[in-house]
């Protein structure tokens, strides 16, 4: 019975299937990063997004191939995406806030301003303290 | 946590061998590659109550917080995929300070992943002491900030916390 | 022409979308944050697009470049935000 079966037709109707839904995804999120209003808000839509997106085309490919050493070398890649795309946005938002980028005006600061206020208050003043040593 | 590294890095060499070198029941593919894995995964779990009695008990809670994680990721594109397609969008952006309970920097490393990978969510600054996260948010119900921190709270941090309690 | 090879054509064509516009994106990006963020997502679609077409010509040694561009991809973000951060202190 198993004889009967098309694999190579199955394997590419699973691939296609999963690279259709990672391009949308990865076509949507870039839609965001033209539409949105704020530095902010276009960078938590980008990283979810494109990050799902590679995943399932990765996926796809490795199904399609239908190798060990296919499928050992996706798992590297999707893994490594997944550690390394939330710290570089981390330190992207960090760098613009410290770098004081505007928020968009509907964005609610109150828990905020404190943290605006004060770390930036003592940071400039260490580093005057710093600077007045030597 | 060592433990798991050290049979998850056993489970897929030995598996790569077994394709590679081995003569496998049926020919090769990734249902079949990923079964093999979770058998071999199965059996060293099987054999850890001999040296390392809480990881038996933390694996299951493990799997269910994978489990858990990537459904939110789902969800969360979902989401946002339809605030981008529509033409007026509702958000309501705020930023909340969360409170951490989670103390080595390892543990803030992963909460803060999780957050940025999930709905609508994006942590952007740990305070210089370590005790509060800065996390932005894209929707706010209600103007409800403390019921947004206590579902991040309940959701992620109290599963990560017995993970590595 | 199989509907498989047109499937891959066809998001081939979407990543392309995708590219041009990043590209806007990076042009008219009003601070230097959301160039970085740009450039993120540019080696992300760069990514899926050598997947693709890995996967049309069938020949395997492509992947390879992917693994790389992965690594080089998330150094250049980092360097550029830390530079940022040195600089405006």
């Amino acid at each position: 019975m198993l004889e009967n079966v098309n694999f190579l037709l199955i394997r590419e109707i699973i691939s296609s299937v999963f690279i259709i839904i990672g391009v949308m995804f990865m076509l949507i999120a870039t839609i965001g990063l033209l539409r949105f209003p704020d530095f902010y808000i276009r960078m938590s839509a980008i990283t979810k997004g494109a990050t799902l997106g590679l995943g399932l085309i990765l996926t796809g490919m490795g199904i399609y191939f239908n190798e060990p050493d296919m499928f050992l070398k996706v798992a590297l890649i999707i893994s490594f995406t997944f550690i390394t795309s939330p710290v570089a946005a981390h330190v992207i938002g960090r760098t613009a806030v410290r770098n004081k980028i505007p928020f968009w005006p509907k964005t609610n600061l109150d828990e905020f301003k404190g943290y605006l206020r004060k770390d930036h208050m003592t940071r400039n003043h260490q580093k005057e303290e710093k600077e007045q040593k030597p | 946590m060592k433990t798991f590294f050290v049979h998850l890095l056993i489970a897929l060499i030995s598996s790569y061998v077994y394709f590679k070198y081995g003569d496998p029941i049926f020919p090769y593919n990734a249902i079949w590659a990923v079964v093999v894995w979770s058998a071999i995964m199965v059996v060293l779990w099987l054999t850890t109550p001999l040296y390392h009695k809480s990881y038996f008990r933390k694996l299951p809670k493990a799997i269910a917080f994978v489990a858990y994680f990537l459904k939110e990721l789902v969800v969360a594109n979902l989401k946002v995929a339809y605030d981008i397609l529509t033409p007026h969008y509702r958000l309501q952006p705020t930023v909340v300070a969360l409170p951490l309970s989670v103390t080595t920097d390892f543990e803030i490393t992963v909460l803060a992943g999780i957050i940025t990978l999930t709905p609508g969510t994006l942590s952007i600054d740990v305070s210089s002491d370590k005790k509060i996260l800065y996390v932005h948010s894209l929707y706010l119900k209600h103007n409800d900030a403390e019921q947004l921190k206590q579902s991040l709270k309940q959701g992620f941090e109290r599963r990560l916390m017995e993970l590595t309690a | 022409m199989s509907i498989f090879s047109f499937t891959l054509i066809f998001a081939m064509a979407a990543l392309s979308i995708c590219l041009v516009m990043t590209a806007i994106r990076f042009a008219i990006g009003p601070t230097l944050p959301d160039r970085i963020t740009a450039f993120d997502l540019f080696v992300a679609n760069v990514i899926g697009i050598v997947a693709i077409y890995t996967e049309l010509t069938g020949n395997v040694d492509f992947i390879d470049v992917a693994i790389i561009l992965s690594l080089f991809g998330f150094l250049g973000s980092i360097s550029f935000a830390y530079y940022l951060m040195k600089s405006t202190r």
